[in-house]
C-alpha cells in the first residue's frame, strides 16, 4: 500500500516548479496589466478603482476573521470607520498637504488602533457563544459608531476631519497604485497567515476547537489573534479610506449607512466563498462596483436611459443586488464564487480544467461546521 | 518512575458520578489498556487526563508533576497526546496540513515571526513538512498526503489520526480506539505498529480498547472500569478469565462472581430465574 | 426662602424623572412588540430574524399606501388598510420560510441568521424602491378616532393615546403568546419541532405545517408592532428604519428578558426603554455621560454584554 511518490528527482522538481510560476505569470498578464494601466485613462477610473481596493482590504480582514476562524462580525464598519478616523485625526495638521512621514505614521497608528479595538472586543465577548456573540458584534458596532464617532474632539465638531494627503499622491492615478501597495502589504499578510502555523491553527479552531487544543492550539489565544490581524487590515483599509475621500466624516459610518456597510461586509465574505483568497477579493471588487458610494454604477447610469432612476435609488438597487446574490449563494450555491471561480482558479495553480470539484471545498460549508453553531 | 499517573480521580457531572476514585498508573515504556463496558467512564477518564473536563476530585501527575488544572493545549505542549473517538482532526484539509497543524508547539516560531515571512519561518516549514512526510511514510500513507481527508475511509482515518498524535511529539499518547472501525487483520497490523513504535520512539501508551486480542497482544497492564469505578486491574491473561469482567461486558453477574458478591433481593431473583 | 428653594428643587426633579421615565416606557413597548416576534422565532427555530423590522416596515407602507390618499393611492379606511398590512407582514414572512428558512433548515443557525440579514437587506432594497413618499408616517390612534392624541398630562408632558396603546396591544400579545405556547396544542406542537423534528414527526405533526405557522405568527406580530410603531414624530414609513434603529435594541431587550421566554419581551423591553431613557445625554443623572451622543446605545449595549456574560438566560428565560 505505500506509494512510491518519490519517482522525480530533486532538480527535475525545482524545474517543474518554476515552469509553473511561470505559466501562471504569463496568464495572469493581461489581468495584471488591466489592473495597472487601466485607472490611468481616466480619474473617475482610479477614484473607482481605489475604492474596490479599500474593499478588498476588508475583505481580506472578513477573510482572516469569518473565513479562517468561523467567527462571523456583523460590526465590522466600526474598525473600518476607526481606521479612517485615527488616520485623519493624526495627520489633519491644517495644511493642505500632508508630510510623508506623519502620513506613513498615521495608517501605521490607523491600523494599529483598530487592531486595538478587536483585541478587546475578543477578550470581554469571546466568552460569549454562537449566535449570541453575532449579536453582540452588530450592537458593538452599531454602538461604537454612534458613540465614539460622534464625540466632537474626534470628528471636527461635527464638521468632519479632513485628511490631506501627502503631494506625492495627490492625483487619483498615483493614489490608486498606493492603494494597491496597500492591498499587497495585506495579502502578503495574508499568504503567511495561512502558510505558517498562524492559519492552521485558525483553521482548526473554526473546524472543530476540541481537536485544535489536542494539537496544542490555544484556542482562545488564537482567536484573538484573528480578531486583532482582522482588525488591523481594516484599520489600515479605514486609513487608506479616510485620504481617499481626503476627509473623515462620522456620518459614513452611522446607523443605516454603517449597518449597510457591515452586512455589505459579511455578504461579500459569504458571497466571495470563505477562505479562498482570489474569490473573496473578485468578490470584494463586485461589490465595492456595485455599492452607492461607489461612481461606476452612476456612469453606467448616465449613459443609458435608467440615469434619473439610478441616480434617486442606487442605494436601494445595490442592496437589492447584494441581497439576492447573498441568498442566492447561501441558498443554492454554497460555494460560494468560489464554485464558479473554483475550476478556474485550481487550473491557474496547475490541476487539470475540470468543472467537477473532486476535494469538494467547504465556501458556506466551512463556516457550518465551525464552532459558530449556536 | 511513572509518566502517567492519576490518583483518586473523581467527576460528577450533576447528579451523576461518572467515575469514582480512579487510580491509574502508566509506567515509562508500558503500554496500558483501559477497558470496560461502554459507559464505563473510560472517554470521561480521558478528558479528565487530558484537560477537557475538570475532575471534582483528584489529581493527574505527568512525569512526576501535577498537572491536574492544566488546560488541554498546553497539556499537548507537554507531551500528552491523544486521539478522540471519533476521529478527530480538521476535516477541510489534507491529511499533510492536518500533519502540520499537530506540530503547533513544535514549529519553532511565534505568530508574529509568521506572518513576517521571514526565512526562519520558510526553513521551519519545510522542515515540518519532511516531518510529516516521515509520519506518513512510517504508516503507510503517503499516497494520501495531499487528499481533502473528509472523503477518506473510517480505517484510514484512524490511521491518520494516530500519526497526527505522534506529530505532537509525546511522551504519553493517549488512544481513543484506535482499531474501531477495523478488520482483523488491519487490527494486528495496528498492534505490530503500535509494538515497534513504541520500539523506535520510545512512546508510552494508554489505550482504551475493546479488541481482546489486541489488548493481549499489546498491553503489558490492564485497568477494567465498570460504572465509573475500576473494577480489575492485571496483565492481559487474568484480566481476560477475570469472572467480573466477563459478566461485566456481558452485562449480568457471572455464576462464579455470584457466590462472593451481595446481591439485592430482586436482582438475585431475576438472576436465579433466568440461569 | 429655604422652603420655596426646596420645593423648586423637588418640582425640578420631578420633571427630570418623569419625562424620560414616559418615554422609557413608550420606547419599551415599542422594543417589546418587535421582541414578541424575536422570542417567538428564537424559541421555535433557535435563530436570530434580523428581518423582522422590515416585517413591520412593510406592514406599515402597505396600511399607509392603502389609506393615505396621496396622489394615485386609495383611500381606504384605516382598518380596511391595517388588515391589507398585517397581510402583506404575514404574506412576507411565510415567503421568507418557504424561499429561505425551509430550504436550508439542516444547515447551521448561523447560516440562516445571514439568510435573514440578506432578507432584511433584500426588502430594505424593494421598499425603497416603490414610489411613495417615504418620510411620512402613518395616523395616530387619535388621528383614526378623531380625537385629540393625549389623554392628558401629567406637569405638562402629555401622555400620548398612541403610547398607551402600545402598551396595552404589547401587554395583550404578550399575555396572549404565553397562553398559546403553554395550553395549545399547536403552541406546544411548535415546541416539540424546536427541540427535535424528528422526534416530532414520530408523533404525527407535520414539521413543515408548524414552521410555516411560526413565521406566519411572527409576520403578523411584526405586522401589529410596525403599524403601531410607523407613527410620527418617533415612527415614520421609512424603509430600514426600524432596522437601523429600533430592532438592535429590541433583540437586546428580548435577550435582557429572556430569549426564550415570551413575557420576558415585554419585561426586557420595558427595562431597557426606562434604562435607555434614563442613560439618554439630555436627561441622565450619570456624569460623564452627557458628553457622548448616543449615550442610550452604549447603555444598551453594555446591558446585552452584561447578561451574556453574568446570566444568559436573562431575567425570565429558563435556558441560554
Amino acid at each position: 500500500m505505500v506509494a512510491d511518490t518519490q519517482a522525480l528527482p530533486l532538480a527535475g522538481k525545482r524545474e517543474r516548479t518554476l515552469g509553473r510560476l511561470g505559466v501562471r505569470l504569463l496568464a495572469a498578464l493581461p489581468l495584471i496589466l488591466l489592473v495597472l494601466l487601466l485607472p490611468a485613462k481616466d480619474d473617475n477610473f482610479s477614484h473607482v478603482a481605489a475604492y474596490a481596493a479599500i474593499f478588498v482590504m476588508v475583505g481580506l480582514s472578513m477573510n482572516v476573521l469569518t473565513g479562517y476562524t468561523g467567527q462571523i462580525s456583523l460590526g465590522h464598519q466600526a474598525f473600518l470607520g476607526l481606521g479612517a478616523l485615527t488616520g485623519a485625526n493624526v495627520v489633519s495638521s491644517g495644511v493642505h498637504s500632508a508630510d510623508p512621514f506623519t502620513f506613513a505614521l498615521g495608517l501605521l497608528i490607523a491600523a494599529a488602533a483598530s487592531g486595538g479595538a478587536a483585541l478587546i472586543l475578543g477578550a470581554v465577548a469571546l466568552r460569549i457563544r454562537g449566535l449570541y456573540l453575532a449579536l453582540v458584534t452588530l450592537v458593538f458596532g452599531s454602538v461604537f459608531s454612534d458613540t465614539i464617532f460622534t464625540l466632537p474632539s474626534l470628528n471636527g465638531h461635527d464638521a468632519g476631519v479632513p485628511a490631506y494627503r501627502p503631494d506625492a499622491l495627490a492625483t487619483e492615478y498615483r493614489y490608486y497604485l498606493f492603494a494597491l501597495a496597500m492591498v499587497l502589504v495585506c495579502v502578503y499578510v495574508d499568504v503567511w497567515v495561512r502558510r505558517s502555523k498562524v492559519g492552521r491553527g485558525l483553521i482548526a479552531v473554526r473546524d472543530n476547537e476540541l481537536v485544535a487544543q489536542a494539537f496544542g492550539v490555544n484556542v482562545l489565544g488564537y482567536k484573538l489573534i484573528a480578531f486583532t490581524i482582522s482588525g488591523a487590515m481594516a484599520g489600515l483599509a479605514g486609513g487608506v479610506f479616510a485620504f481617499w475621500e481626503q476627509a473623515f466624516s462620522d456620518k459614513d459610518f452611522l446607523s443605516v449607512a454603517g449597518f449597510n456597510f457591515a452586512l455589505t461586509f459579511v455578504v461579500m465574505v459569504v458571497v466571495g466563498g470563505l477562505a479562498n483568497r482570489g474569490e473573496v477579493i473578485a468578490a470584494a471588487v463586485f461589490f465595492a462596483l456595485v455599492s452607492p458610494l461607489s461612481p461606476l454604477l452612476p456612469w453606467v447610469a448616465d449613459h443609458t436611459h435608467w440615469g434619473t432612476f439610478y441616480g434617486n435609488n442606487k442605494f436601494y438597487i445595490s442592496n437589492v443586488i447584494g441581497a439576492v446574490l447573498l441568498l442566492q449563494t447561501i441558498v443554492m450555491n454554497p460555494g460560494g464564487l468560489g464554485q464558479v471561480i473554483g475550476p478556474f482558479d485550481s487550473w491557474f495553480g496547475g490541476k487539470k480544467f475540470t468543472l467537477h470539484d473532486p476535494d469538494g471545498d467547504a465556501g458556506v460549508g466551512a463556516m457550518e461546521d465551525s464552532s459558530v453553531r449556536a | 518512575m511513572s509518566v502517567l499517573e492519576v490518583t483518586d480521580l473523581t467527576i460528577r457531572f450533576g447528579g451523576l458520578t461518572a467515575i469514582d476514585g480512579l487510580n491509574l498508573k502508566v509506567d515509562e515504556w508500558e503500554i496500558v489498556g483501559l477497558m470496560g463496558p461502554n459507559g464505563a467512564g473510560k472517554t470521561t477518564a480521558f478528558n479528565c487526563i487530558t484537560g477537557f473536563y475538570k475532575p471534582t476530585h483528584g489529581r493527574v501527575f505527568f512525569k512526576g508533576n501535577e498537572v491536574t488544572k492544566v488546560p488541554p493545549h498546553r497539556k499537548a505542549a507537554m507531551g500528552i497526546g491523544r486521539t478522540f473517538q471519533n476521529v478527530g482532526m480538521v476535516k477541510s484539509e489534507t491529511a499533510l496540513e492536518n500533519l502540520l497543524t499537530a506540530q503547533h508547539t513544535r514549529a519553532g516560531y511565534g505568530p508574529l515571526q509568521a506572518i513576517s515571512g521571514s526565512s526562519v519561518v520558510r526553513q521551519r516549514e519545510r522542515d515540518l513538512v519532511a516531518h510529516s512526510e516521515v509520519i506518513l511514510d512510517l504508516l503507510g500513507l503517503s499516497a494520501i498526503r495531499d487528499k481533502r481527508i473528509g472523503a477518506l475511509p473510517y480505517g484510514t482515518l484512524k490511521l491518520l489520526e494516530l500519526g497526527c498524535a505522534l506529530a505532537t511529539d509525546p511522551d504519553v499518547l493517549l488512544l481513543d480506539e484506535p482499531s474501531s472501525g477495523m478488520g482483523p487483520e488491519e487490527s494486528d497490523e495496528l498492534g505490530e505498529r503500535l509494538l515497534s513504535l513504541r520500539q523506535e520512539l520510545g512512546v508510552t501508551m494508554l489505550l482504551i480498547e475493546h479488541h481482546v486480542p489486541l489488548v493481549t497482544a499489546v498491553c503489558d497492564y490492564v485497568y477494567v472500569l465498570n460504572f465509573g469505578k475500576l473494577l480489575a486491574e492485571g496483565d492481559p491473561e487474568s484480566i481476560r478469565n477475570h469472572p467480573e469482567v466477563i459478566a461485566a461486558y456481558l452485562g449480568g453477574e457471572a455464576p462464579e462472581a455470584l457466590e462472593q458478591t451481595e446481591l439485592p433481593q430482586d436482582q438475585q431473583e431475576l438472576a436465579e430465574a433466568t440461569s | 426662602m429655604s422652603q420655596t428653594v426646596l420645593a423648586g428643587t423637588q418640582f425640578s426633579v420631578q420633571i427630570h424623572f418623569l419625562s424620560p421615565l414616559i418615554n422609557g416606557i413608550a420606547n419599551g413597548a415599542a422594543y417589546g412588540l418587535l421582541g414578541l416576534g424575536l422570542v417567538l422565532l428564537y424559541k421555535s427555530n433557535r435563530i436570530f430574524n434580523f428581518a423582522q423590522g422590515e416585517f413591520a416596515t412593510v406592514a406599515a407602507i402597505v396600511t399607509y399606501v392603502f389609506s393615505s390618499g396621496t396622489g394615485w393611492l386609495p383611500d381606504l379606511p384605516f382598518f380596511v388598510a391595517a388588515v391589507f398590512g398585517l397581510l402583506a407582514a404575514v404574506g412576507i414572512a411565510l415567503l421568507t420560510e418557504r424561499l429561505v428558512i425551509r430550504p436550508m433548515f439542516n444547515r447551521a443557525k448561523v447560516i440562516l441568521v445571514v439568510g435573514t440579514v440578506g432578507v432584511a437587506l433584500l426588502l430594505i432594497g424593494i421598499e425603497g424602491l416603490l414610489p411613495y413618499p417615504k418620510s411620512q408616517g402613518l395616523p395616530t390612534i387619535g388621528q383614526v378616532f378623531g380625537t385629540q392624541d393625549f389623554i392628558g398630562r401629567i406637569d405638562g408632558i402629555p401622555i400620548l393615546y398612541q403610547d398607551i396603546a402600545k402598551l396595552l396591544m404589547l401587554a395583550v400579545l404578550a399575555f396572549a403568546a404565553y397562553l398559546f405556547f403553554q395550553h395549545t396544542g399547536t403552541g406546544t406542537a411548535i415546541l416539540a419541532v424546536s427541540q427535535d423534528t424528528t422526534a416530532a414527526r414520530v408523533v404525527g405533526i407535520s414539521v413543515e405545517r408548524i414552521s410555516l405557522i411560526t413565521w406566519g405568527i411572527a409576520g403578523l406580530l411584526a405586522g401589529v408592532a410596525g403599524i403601531l410603531l410607523a407613527v410620527p414624530p418617533t415612527g415614520t414609513v421609512t424603509p430600514g428604519a426600524f432596522t437601523g434603529t429600533t430592532l438592535i435594541v429590541a433583540f437586546s431587550a428580548a435577550v435582557l428578558g429572556g430569549m426564550t421566554s415570551l413575557p420576558g419581551a415585554f419585561v426586557g423591553g420595558l427595562s431597557l426603554g426606562l434604562i435607555q431613557a434614563f442613560a439618554n445625554a439630555d436627561s441622565t443623572f450619570v456624569p460623564g455621560l452627557r458628553e457622548i451622543q448616543n449615550s442610550q446605545e452604549l447603555a444598551v449595549f453594555l446591558v446585552l454584554l452584561l447578561v451574556l456574560l453574568v446570566r444568559p438566560r436573562g431575567l425570565l428565560g429558563r435556558e441560554a
